[in-house]
């Protein structure tokens, strides 16, 4: 499933908008936020249609998986969107990730466990929210939420680390370690918390691949919550998308500006995947040929370096 | 005191959709405990009108298998001994509730997210490795290092 959609679905007392835009979606927060009423409305509307009193408005199907016979039901639906509650024990199992990869569904899934086993970006993490005052929408009145982001990863002023750790071990880092004076990798996203603690008493610069970093900056922002050691994280989507956004390469603004509208979730488990591909076979036939795990020479150069780094955030350039 | 299991947690008393175990064995007195009432209050914004009836603000008059259902394992948790719930159906806005629970009687829960205790110190042991931890510092230092989750 390629697109991004957005859905907006109420009664006469609740009303929900959220947008998707990629094949997993994660919704966490506080308890009594409206999640679990956000997927009773859904189930409703799918099991009785508009009379059940509810109004689903959604370019595509929406549906909701539960533990009752879920591998069977899933393997039934196709372009759906798929929500999923946090009382589905299955969203841990590796067979469950199996299936989302591949799959030419969307995932709405409430959790507050990371899901470690599946590819999500840091972007689509979202909390829901009332965003009516109470003076405005009173007992009994509708409540309208909205999605919001919960991880600003924009670094702040002025970042000038003593340390760069980058999550890749491969090209990323071979670019980073020529962009900035002191570089190192984690050699994987499951080991940067230890990177951190290991240089905390430096000012560090941390650079993950957003699109698949998901299920770990909980626990990194659980860890720089504590204020134990400055330290700021950058998570483009990818090395790969530092590259395609850099015009060393001739790329259509919309493979940048609306990659939902390219990455097919069947093909492609995260949008990281898809920048690799899509920037491997630009490149074939040019100076900039690419190789995820040997950065070619030539990406190295001075003008080459100067347009990567301009793709860098001011304040870490 | 607290004790806290992190990561999957597996025994036979372990309920792991607390949501749906509360609306099949709660009591009507538990819902007009004094404590379930200000929990109601604090966490849904709701208001008790009695053992089978919540006043909400967003939904109306509700009946007491539509509360949230972190404050469903708040409730179990505060009545229900002999079980260990997953906590991870609980938000952070649980936490202070949960160490209030704490203080009278041991109780032991299972977390799979790094849950914010807030900034005051409090005394919980950390299952897996047996450690006591004093603040959420330690808390999450004693989780990450060890990879509980």
């Amino acid at each position: 499933m390629v697109g991004k959609y957005d859905i907006e679905i109420y009664n006469n007392k609740v009303h929900y908008f959220l947008e998707v835009n990629r094949n997993i979606t994660i919704l966490k927060g506080n308890s009594a936020t409206g999640k679990t009423e956000l997927i009773r409305l859904v189930s409703e509307y799918e099991a009785n249609g508009a009379s059940s009193g509810i109004s689903l408005k959604c370019e595509k199907k929406c549906s909701v998986l539960t533990n009752v016979a879920w591998e069977l039901r899933l393997s039934a639906l196709s372009q759906t969107i798929v929500f999923i509650d946090e009382t589905a024990d299955f969203i841990k199992t590796k067979r469950f990730a199996e299936l989302v990869r591949g799959s030419d569904n969307y995932f709405v899934i409430v959790t507050r466990d990371d899901l470690s086993q599946l590819p999500y970006s840091v972007d689509e993490i979202y909390g829901l929210v009332n965003v009516s005052s109470t003076s405005k929408y009173k007992a009994y009145k509708k409540v309208y939420n909205e999605m919001y982001r919960l991880y600003n990863l924009n670094p702040i002023q002025n970042v000038n680390p003593e340390l760069v750790i980058t999550e890749d071990s491969n090209s990323g880092y071979q670019c980073f370690s020529h962009i900035f004076d002191k570089c190192i990798s984690s050699n994987g996203k499951s080991n940067i918390y230890e990177s951190i603690r290991e240089h905390k008493d430096k000012k560090l610069l941390v650079i993950v691949d957003g699109a698949a970093f998901g299920p770990e900056i909980g626990k990194i922002m659980g860890y720089l919550s504590l204020n134990e050691c400055k330290c700021v994280i950058y998570a483009p989507e990818s090395f790969e998308y530092i590259i395609l956004k850099s015009e060393l390469l001739d790329v259509p603004n919309e493979i940048i500006n609306q990659t939902y509208n390219y990455a097919d979730s069947k093909e492609f488990a995260s949008w990281e995947e898809y920048y690799n591909k899509y920037l491997i076979n630009l490149s074939q036939q040019t100076i900039y040929k690419y190789s995820k795990t040997q950065l070619n020479k030539n990406y190295l150069g001075k003008k080459a370096l100067e347009k990567i780094k301009h793709v860098l955030p001011e304040q870490i350039q | 005191m607290l004790k806290i299991y992190f990561g999957e947690f597996e025994a036979d008393n372990y309920i792991f959709n607390p949501d749906v175990y509360f609306n099949n064995t709660y009591e009507d007195e538990w819902i007009v405990d004094k404590i379930s009432v200000e929990m109601i209050k604090d966490i849904d914004g709701s208001k008790v009108m009695g053992p089978r009836l919540i006043d909400s603000p967003f939904l109306g008059s509700i009946p007491v298998e539509r509360l949230s259902g972190g404050v469903k394992t708040l409730i179990l948790m505060n009545n229900d001994d002999s079980h260990v719930f997953n906590a991870s159906a609980c938000g952070d806005n649980c936490a202070k509730w949960i160490l209030k629970i704490a203080e009278n009687k041991d109780i032991m829960i299972r977390l799979g997210y790094l849950m914010d205790f807030g900034d005051a110190s409090f005394e919980v042991e950390i299952v897996n490795t047996r450690k006591l931890v004093h603040s959420q510092k330690e808390l999450v230092i004693e989780v990450l290092d060890n990879k509980l989750i």
